[in-house]
């Protein structure tokens, strides 16, 4: 097993430096030294790889030859290797902290050779450095007025003793966003809903997209304090009749709409629960989607660049290889194609499509 | 004068004005009125003086317009008629334009650039696309401020005046919304590239480094993540990694060469080159640095992908490589076969564009077309290929390969790894389908079609 992987390590780098003098020479035991280092997911000495292929880190033989030949194929041929060493990784440290799956760190994959050579440009060797004194000193504490920022550890979130019960903050809500969003969260007007009951895969990929809420799409509960204390009632953001209390009050309103829970025994918000950050950090440690989140890895596709003759699956509707499949937009009554002159722009809107961008 | 040189011309078909090209490539004068050819392109190259015309004459709407008019026999207007110059009342077509339907207010929306209107790599800055979440404020300069604190050895509070002083930089880029395509994951909606392609603009920014900001606060080791934040009514806020800001991010106070617009971010915006336009906040007035990302609204429940599985990708920075033809497209209708100039744009979120090639036969095989433009760091990238339209059914697609070896993949590959509910990121491939000329009947339809 280990030897086929370092034969198709060793054979994918051969084809990557076919031609170039300088990797087939100077390193005439180098193929034996590189797939020595494979730990079985990828070579160390990616970043030579990459500078020997003129920083091409996404090209599909640059690739193989650092993660192997199922790595191009698709993102099921990540699986397994996306851990932190992977130089192709996002993923990175999901600390335990704040919820079940902790605070996820997403960061730069090691490959994004130059991105990290110019950040280690700009800061890291920054040794030179010497401050010019523009700007002036300002305290912490004179900043907290615009400091409203909650991250997904629930740092920032209200002391414990602020908050009201599930009912006073559905009044709240009522009064102030029911308009807008729907007295039950269904949403009203265009406006987005903020509880949908919607399964998130679709059968046919020409079905409407899901929507995605609160329930069955956030992966943290403390986003929505932050984000309605920040950003609602859309009129007048950051209201101070509303307060702390209220955003929190209203917060735990929403998510009882969306039936969540705050512990194993799937306890669900009552209308009398006092809700505050504390109730607020338990619910976050068990939104029913936190698990199903990736730290982006694209691109999942790596093609060659075909000149002529490209094969079948590159041309024409689902790869049938005939350029005469393809699909249209809705036609007109008239049978002609729809034209998106400015005369027709105010109609209605097409059949499918996304809300909420 | 115009009744004379009616006299003298016949009818101008395909067959006599090709022989004048041709006597014309030969160096051969066309004497006055372009009626008589001489006798030595007559002799290599078959040529029938009897149907030789002068191109373009004959016709009346064709010689009136040699009548000086107005602008010719009248003064025109004075200097300082517009402080701030306009441009002319016959471009008033070239807008940005929004769908109505796509969002339930005007505050929370967006609006397309005219990309199909467009000429080289620069957006003029008033049809530059919007995208708000909260409307645009209109700020005084002189009450904003930027302050940097969190995890800094020194929390500052900067002017906007403290923020000039700094060593500035200029770059362009191009900017672009992750929804930009959006519209055509399940199919297509709309025939213009406006729509298609129009949520993004190109513009040169000057600002200051966010390197140097930063390190003017200095970072303390715990601190990995940035969050800016806006002054507008969305406050506005992204998480990003450290890395990130300390490559290449700055902190713009211009756009093409005068302050930012309004909508844009006036008085200051973060750039992040490369990254979804959502993380390049604008109203600027608050960097937060923290030792974990914030998961904010805008970075969980939106800007991030559903996929055919039912997971979802999260923290989907860069903007991929992508490519688009903006002539002939959709907007246009082709004038009858002969040679037409095949031109787009291409960009690349990491990098610079390093090919583009153009295919007819809708991807079976492909042409390397040239650049036209200058060849930026992400920025739009203009190319240009040369067509020779015989007038039979066409499916143009344009294709970019970025110089980190990325190769744009066609939609249907798109669609089985990613499905068609993630809203954002759709950067496969689009094809126009050029009708049969078919002696004009197809009118010179071209049309958005899907693989
Ligand atoms: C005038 C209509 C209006 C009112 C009133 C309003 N909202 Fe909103 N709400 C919006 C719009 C518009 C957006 C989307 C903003 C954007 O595009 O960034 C939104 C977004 C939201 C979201 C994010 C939804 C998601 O899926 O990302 C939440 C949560 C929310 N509002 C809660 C509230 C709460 C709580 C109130 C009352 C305090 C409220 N809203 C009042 C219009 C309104």
């Amino acid at each position: 097993m280990y030897n086929t992987k370092k034969t198709i390590v060793a054979v994918s780098i051969a084809a990557l430096f076919t031609g170039s003098a300088f990797a087939m020479s100077e390193n005439s035991n180098s193929n034996a030294e590189v797939s020595a280092k494979i730990d079985g997911k990828y070579a160390s000495n990616y970043v030579e790889i990459i500078k020997n292929a003129d920083g091409k880190y996404l090209d599909k033989a640059v690739i193989e030859a650092i993660l192997g030949e199922e790595a191009t194929h698709g993102r099921n041929g990540m699986v397994g290797k996306l851990d932190p060493a992977n130089p192709y990784s996002f993923e990175v440290d999901d600390s335990i902290d704040g919820g079940n799956h902790g605070n996820a760190q997403c960061k730069i994959p090691k490959a994004f050779v130059e991105v990290h050579e110019s950040a280690a440009k700009n800061y890291f060797d920054d040794d030179k450095f010497v401050a010019r004194g523009f700007g002036t000193p300002i305290a912490e504490s004179a900043l907290e007025k615009w400091n409203i920022s909650v991250d997904g550890d629930g740092k920032g979130l209200p002391d414990p003793s602020v908050g009201m019960t599930i009912e006073e903050g559905a009044k709240i809500y009522v009064q102030f966003c029911a308009m807008c969003h729907g007295e039950f969260g269904e949403g009203a007007k265009g406006y987005l809903p903020l509880a949908v009951e919607e399964d998130l895969v679709t059968s046919d990929f020409t079905d409407p997209a899901p929507m995605k809420s609160v329930g069955n799409y956030w992966p943290y509960a403390v986003t929505l304090f932050d984000y309605i204390r920040r950003t609602m009632p859309f009129w007048t953001p950051n209201a101070p009749y509303i307060g702390d209390a209220g955003y929190l009050g209203m917060t735990g309103y929403i998510l009882q709409s969306n039936y969540l829970v705050m512990d194993d025994e799937g306890t669900e918000l009552e209308d009398d629960t006092f809700f505050n950050s504390e109730v607020l950090m338990k619910v976050n440690k068990y939104m029913p989607n936190q698990g199903n989140w990736f730290c982006d890895h694209r691109p999942v596709i790596h093609n060659e660049r075909c000149m002529t003759n490209c094969p079948d699956e590159q041309v024409g509707w689902d790869g049938t290889g005939d350029p005469t499949k393809y699909r249209q937009a809705r036609k007109l009554p008239d049978g002609t194609p729809q034209y998106n002159v400015p005369q027709r722009m105010h109609e209605d809107k097409p059949g499918v499509g996304h809300a909420g961008m | 004068m115009t009744d004379k040189m009616e006299e003298k011309v016949a009818l101008q078909t395909d067959a006599s004005r090709n022989q004048g090209r041709r006597a014309f490539l030969k160096g051969s004068a066309a004497v006055a009125g372009g009626v008589m050819f001489t006798q030595a392109a007559h002799a290599s190259g078959g040529f029938d003086p009897k149907k030789a015309v002068a191109p373009y004459t004959g016709k009346a709407e064709l010689t009136d317009v040699l009548q000086d008019g107005a602008a010719r026999k009248s003064l025109g207007f004075g200097v300082r008629k517009y402080p701030y110059g306009m441009p002319s009342p016959f471009e008033k077509e070239v807008q940005r334009r929004t769908l109505e339907w796509l969002t339930p207010d005007s505050m929370a929306s967006i609006t397309m650039s005219p990309i199909h209107q467009l000429h080289g790599i620069i957006t003029p800055n008033g049809l530059h696309f919007e995208r708000f979440h909260g409307g645009v404020p209109t700020i005084n300069p002189d009450d904003h401020r930027l302050v940097i604190h969190g995890l800094v050895e020194r929390p500052l509070i900067f002017t906007m005046d403290d923020l000039k002083r700094f060593p500035s930089i200029s770059r362009i880029h191009f900017v672009e919304c992750p929804a930009n395509g959006a519209l055509e994951w399940k199919g297509i909606q709309l025939n213009s590239v406006q729509w298609t392609h129009g949520m993004m603009s190109c513009v040169e920014y000057t600002g200051v480094r966010l390197s140097d900001l930063l390190k003017e606060a200095g970072i303390k080791p715990e601190g990995k993540w940035i969050i800016p934040e806006g002054a507008d009514a969305s406050g506005m806020s992204r998480s990003l990694p450290v890395e990130l800001a300390m490559d290449d991010c700055f902190v713009a106070y211009a756009q093409n060469g005068e302050a930012l617009r309004r909508e844009q971010g006036y008085p200051i915006r973060l750039v992040v080159p490369g990254c979804e336009a959502n993380m390049w906040v604008k109203y600027l007035r608050r960097i937060m640095v923290h030792d974990v990302p914030l998961q904010h609204r805008e970075e969980t429940s939106k800007y991030t992908e559903l996929m055919p599985d039912g997971t979802a990708q999260r923290f989907s920075w860069y903007m991929e490589a992508n490519s688009v033809i903006t002539y002939p497209s959709p907007d246009f209708k082709m004038q009858g076969p002969g040679k037409y100039y095949v031109r787009g744009l291409a960009w690349s979120g990491r990098g610079k564009v390093a090919h583009v090639d153009i295919s007819t036969d809708g991807g079976r095989n492909w042409k390397e077309a040239h650049f036209t433009s200058v060849v930026l760091d992400k920025a739009w990238t203009r190319f240009e290929i040369e067509w020779d339209w015989d007038g039979s059914e066409a499916f143009l697609m344009s294709r970019v390969t970025d110089e980190t070896g990325y190769v744009q993949p066609p939609m249907p590959q798109m669609r089985k790894l990613e499905g068609t509910n993630n809203v954002y990121h759709r950067t496969a491939m689009v094809t126009w389908r050029v009708h049969a000329w078919e002696d004009g009947k197809s009118g010179g339809l071209i049309e958005n079609v899907q693989y």
